[in-house]
């Protein structure tokens, strides 16, 4: 029999209304007594009128009747949850020294999920301070022959892009390099973040004060106005409320000061996008993008979504976007143009997002061990708890009144923890933030909000089931024969010792993959130390300047100049200078080169990182000289065109083969711009990390600063002692030279390298401590484990002692039981570890994810410490005098 | 005593599963069967009765069901559950010895 679709629908209509439809069978029911009352009355004779009016005297009321009915349904409900939640402290109150250990207990493991969580909501959870966020994605150029999948873009293929997209109802371009302020108080270097007119509404940002970009103003003619951040507003400006309109001088120009952002404004960009979260000053691009050589890839395209459009189907437009550019222009069809879109929230997060997941899971382990630390109490407890649950059950507590009841304990039990546990863990946040790498600088905005408390609420709740669970089913299991036979005897029973074994089993298991993770990242940070990076950052000061002249002439002077009078500061060492700083963050300079006698096929993708340097600069920084020689004075603009290549370069390009006296066809940066011309390569230098100090992204070509006058330049300086007791010498040098010079980023080169090894030492630090206190975890566990099955043999082993047992074989009894434990858990731990480890993979540096050694020590230090925890109760069983063990029965 | 329906709780309790134990009613049904077998000593008021029989509910000893009185009307009649009838039981036997303790005190010189 089918329903019908209206019985259906009624149906459904009275699940939803469940609430109300009670209300109205209880109307419907008291009703339906009244009306039979009232045809009863008739039915005996007594007239219709006089009857409803004896019927509703008799009945006192039919809402009053509802009411107490309700009162009844109500009552039952609140009273028994108030008798649980009474009960459950009074029991509580009462077994301090387990109600302590417990809650401390799960208050450490809630904290680490508090501290944690907080982090990963507001990383990866909370939208990008931008309105509708979830619409922005960046736009990726692929370029087949250079061997980039994550480009930058053209101007021309911008405006192009511009043009024909269907999906996106605003695409905007960034492109960050570097300024200097003049003017009061002193010159000052920045960095200056160019960008199409579009690009804080694309955003969805509005400045706080006057207005962003025109179109008119991203034009054929040089950049007039800017918007600058907040933070320079107060630093520069005084944060004077008349600032718009006022005047920018930046570099050579004046521009007029268009609007401010708003406090807190910050871009949150992928790392390898070279767009930093602070830009002090934005000035739309001048000079027509679409005049912009078509093959000159520094754009970063931005892209908001017209609303509905989902990204595979921007995909499909940026699809056929680079179908139609690939057919218009020869450049884009060479090189087999694609482009990409990826939403900005998921490829800003990409790089931590393995670390911030793996420290969750650790948390979580934690806790869990924690949890299984609390059920062994409970399992412990029940034992002794088992007349009164009996008893209670005799006198007619239903079983899952009971259960209940011990769950009433339980919540109380987390409840304590987890407001303990949210405590501690804004201090764990604290901590946390403080030590954040850069990566995480989004923290900056983190607090308790509903969504961590909520998480907080969820997992105490969950740990109380957990850890509950089991325990509060194996104590109503029993009947009361059984327990009151048992209570005779002081309560003990050996039915649950596999249980708590196996619970054991699982901690050890536990402990050991937060062992093995916790050791892999402090092996990756040993590693991270230890790794030659291809420089020596010890006592190496750094700064900018931005380098003054009109002509190639006076730019190459001026530095000359600079470098003189920098040596001449005592404690000087040595002095150079490059364009862009290892482990810097300014755009990066990658071009292709092409070998002589490599045919165009074989050429096809190499690409080397540009740097162009001064003659000290490889002695400065510590570079190895591996084959020929270095730069010197002999290289100048006009005499011929020499490199130095590293020596991943060189075996690359040349195998088997000496690199120097080769000669390449490599870019340079001259008056016109960017040109190809041939070069001999005088030299080979070791490989030096530029980007991470992980991984040798490319291999290097350098070129001399006189051939290559690259408008921007840090200053490597090797001292004797201290480096940073020369920053004041050299910026009164510096300034006699000439007072204008805007210093700039004046920084130990190890300031760099704590910042590279950040993101590690960050997951580093915290693993370990998640590492140790699973550990201590682990050990108070086996310790209450064996201590208590120790205290239900002490029959057994005092019997043992009677019929001769010496002490060391009690203690030998007692250490095997816990190693058949801790050897359980190892084999458990190590089959979860070497599946996990592969999570891991990607946040390890020059260790395996299943490194025998790093599993052998974690192995070891956790059978170690369960070793020792079970020591003291050994020690103490073999010391009890058989009479005392005797007499306990 | 006649009119009261100020019955100790427990009683009623007794009162009404000993009433559905012989057949399922609904409420004037279970009043009037009160009032039948006790010969009008207990008449049991709707405000009495009502909360009564959704505490059994609650307590699950009694389950109501919606169904047609011989008139052709519609109302909740109340069958006896299995643990209520344990309960019964149970209950008939606490009150029987009760009952028989207090009979002995008053009779006793």
């Amino acid at each position: 029999m089918t329903m019908s679709p209206l019985a259906y629908v009624r149906r459904a209509f009275r699940l939803l209304f469940r609430k109300s439809h009670v209300e109205a069978e209880l109307d419907e029911e008291v009703r339906a007594c009244l009306e039979i009352t009232v045809e009863r009355l008739i039915w005996s004779g007594v007239p219709p009128g006089k009857a409803r009016r004896m019927a509703l005297v008799e009945f006192e009321g039919v809402e009053q009747v509802k009411e107490r009915v309700r009162e009844v349904r109500m009552g039952s409900l609140v009273e028994q949850l108030l008798q649980d939640a009474r009960h459950a402290v009074r029991v509580l109150a009462r077994e301090r020294s387990f109600t302590a250990i417990a809650v401390l207990t799960l208050a450490l493991g809630i904290a680490v999920n508090t501290a944690v969580f907080s982090v990963l909501e507001a990383v990866l959870l909370q939208p990008l301070p931008y309105d509708h966020a979830e619409r922005l994605t960046l736009i990726w150029s692929a370029f087949e022959k250079l061997g980039a999948s994550r480009a930058p873009g053209a101007g021309p293929e911008f405006k192009e892009l511009q043009r024909q997209t269907r999906a996106y109802q605003d695409i905007a371009g960034i492109w960050v390099g570097n300024g200097t302020l003049r003017g009061d108080p002193e010159p000052e270097q920045i960095k200056l973040g160019q960008v199409t007119w579009n690009f804080f509404t694309a955003l969805g940002a509005r400045p706080a004060l006057g207005r962003s970009f025109l179109p008119q103003e991203e034009g054929p003619g040089p950049p007039k106005a800017a918007v600058i951040s907040d933070a320079l507003w107060h630093s520069r400006f005084g944060g004077d409320p008349h600032i718009v309109g006022q005047a920018l001088r930046l570099g050579n120009n004046t521009l007029t000061i268009a609007g401010v952002l708003a406090p807190g404004f910050k871009l949150y960009f992928p790392p390898d996008s070279n767009v930093p979260t602070d830009i002090p000053v934005y000035i739309p691009f001048g000079g027509g993008l679409e005049n912009r050589p078509r093959d000159l890839y520094f754009i970063r395209f931005l892209g908001r979504l017209k609303p509905g459009v989902s990204v595979p189907q921007a995909q499909a437009d940026l699809d056929s976007v680079a179908g139609k550019l690939r057919g218009n222009y020869i450049e884009y069809a060479t090189e087999n143009l694609k482009l990409t879109a990826t939403p900005l929230q998921l490829d800003t997060v990409k790089e931590v997002r393995p670390a911030i997941l793996a420290l969750m899971i650790g948390a979580g382990f934690v806790l869990l061990i924690g949890c299984v630390n609390v059920a062994n109490l409970l399992l412990a407890r029940g034992a002794t708890r088992r007349t009164e649950i009996a008893v209670r059950a005799s006198i007619g507590a239903s079983r899952g009144r009971v259960v209940r009841q011990l769950f009433a304990e339980n919540l109380v039990l987390s409840a304590v923890g987890g407001i303990a546990g949210m405590a501690l863990g804004q201090a764990g946040v604290r901590i946390l933030v403080s030590m954040r790498p850069e990566s995480l600088s989004r923290l900056d905005a983190l607090g308790v909000n509903p969504v961590v408390a909520a998480f907080v609420v969820a997992i105490s709740i969950g740990s109380s089931i957990v850890f509950g669970l089991v325990p509060a089913l194996e104590a109503t299991k029993l009947s009361l024969v059984d327990a009151l036979r048992e209570a005779g005897r002081g309560a003990r029973s050996t039915v649950k010792r596999p249980l708590r074994a196996a619970l054991i089993v699982a901690e050890i298991a536990l402990g050991f993959v937060l062992l093995t993770g916790a050791g892999l990242m402090i092996v990756t940070f040993w590693n991270l130390q230890k790794a030659n990076p291809g420089f020596d950052a010890r006592r190496v000061l750094t700064f900018e300047i931005q380098p003054r002249g009109s002509t190639v002439e006076q730019i190459i002077n001026f530095v000359n100049e600079c470098e003189r009078r920098v040596s001449s500061v005592p404690g000087v060492e040595t002095v150079g200078a490059i364009s862009h700083l290892p482990l810097d963050d300014y755009p990066n300079w990658y071009s292709p080169y092409v070998p002589d006698g490599v045919t165009p096929e074989r050429s096809k993708g190499l690409l080397a990182d540009y740097r162009a340097v001064t003659p000290g600069y490889f002695a400065a920084i510590g570079a190895r000289l591996v084959a020929g020689r270095e730069f010197d004075q002999r290289d100048q603009p006009a005499t011929a065109q020499v490199v130095v290549v590293d020596d991943l370069l060189a075996k690359a390009t040349w195998p088997n083969q000496s690199a120097v006296g080769k000669r390449m066809s490599v870019e340079h940066f001259t008056a016109k711009g960017f040109v190809m011309g041939p070069a001999e390569v005088v030299g080979v230098v070791g490989h030096i990390q530029h980007h991470s100090l992980t991984d040798p992204v490319r291999g290097q070509i350098y070129i001399p600063y006189t051939q290559s006058p690259r408008e921007h330049l840090s200053f490597v300086v090797k001292t004797r002692n201290d480096p940073v007791g020369i920053v004041d010498p050299v910026r009164h040098e510096l300034r006699q030279l000439n007072k204008d010079m805007a210093i700039s980023k004046v920084r130990p080169m190890t300031f760099y390298v704590t910042r590279a090894e950040a993101p590690v030492s960050f997951t580093a630090v915290v693993g370990a401590t998640f590492g140790g206190l699973g550990l201590l975890l682990a050990a108070i566990g086996v310790y209450s484990v064996i201590s208590y099955s120790i205290s239900l043999r002490t029959r057994e082993l005092g019997v043992r002692m009677a019929v001769g047992a010496r002490p060391g074989e009690i203690v030998g009894l007692v250490l095997r039981e816990g190693l058949a434990l801790v050897t359980g858990g190892l084999a458990l731990g190590g089959i979860c570890a070497f599946l996990a480890s592969r999570y891991l993979r990607s946040l390890l540096f020059g260790v395996a994810a299943f490194d025998p050694v790093t599993y052998g020590v974690a192995g070891c230090v956790l059978a170690a410490v369960s070793m020792m925890a079970c020591w003291r109760p050994a020690f103490r069983a073999s010391r009890s005098s058989v009479m005392n063990a005797l007499r306990l029965e | 005593m006649a009119k009261s329906s100020e019955l100790l709780q427990g009683t009623l309790d007794l009162l009404i599963l000993r009433t559905l134990s012989l057949q399922p009613l609904h409420g004037v049904g279970v009043s009037d069967r009160i009032r039948q077998i006790t010969n009008g000593v207990f008449q049991v008021k709707p405000g009495s009765l009502f909360p009564a029989l959704h505490r059994l509910e609650e307590k699950g000893w009694i389950l109501g069901e919606w169904s047609q009185t011989e008139e052709g009307r519609r109302a909740r009649f109340y069958t006896l559950t299995a643990i209520g009838r344990k309960r019964l039981a149970s209950e008939t036997r606490a009150w029987k010895t009760a009952a028989g303790a207090v009979e002995n005190v008053l009779t006793s010189e």
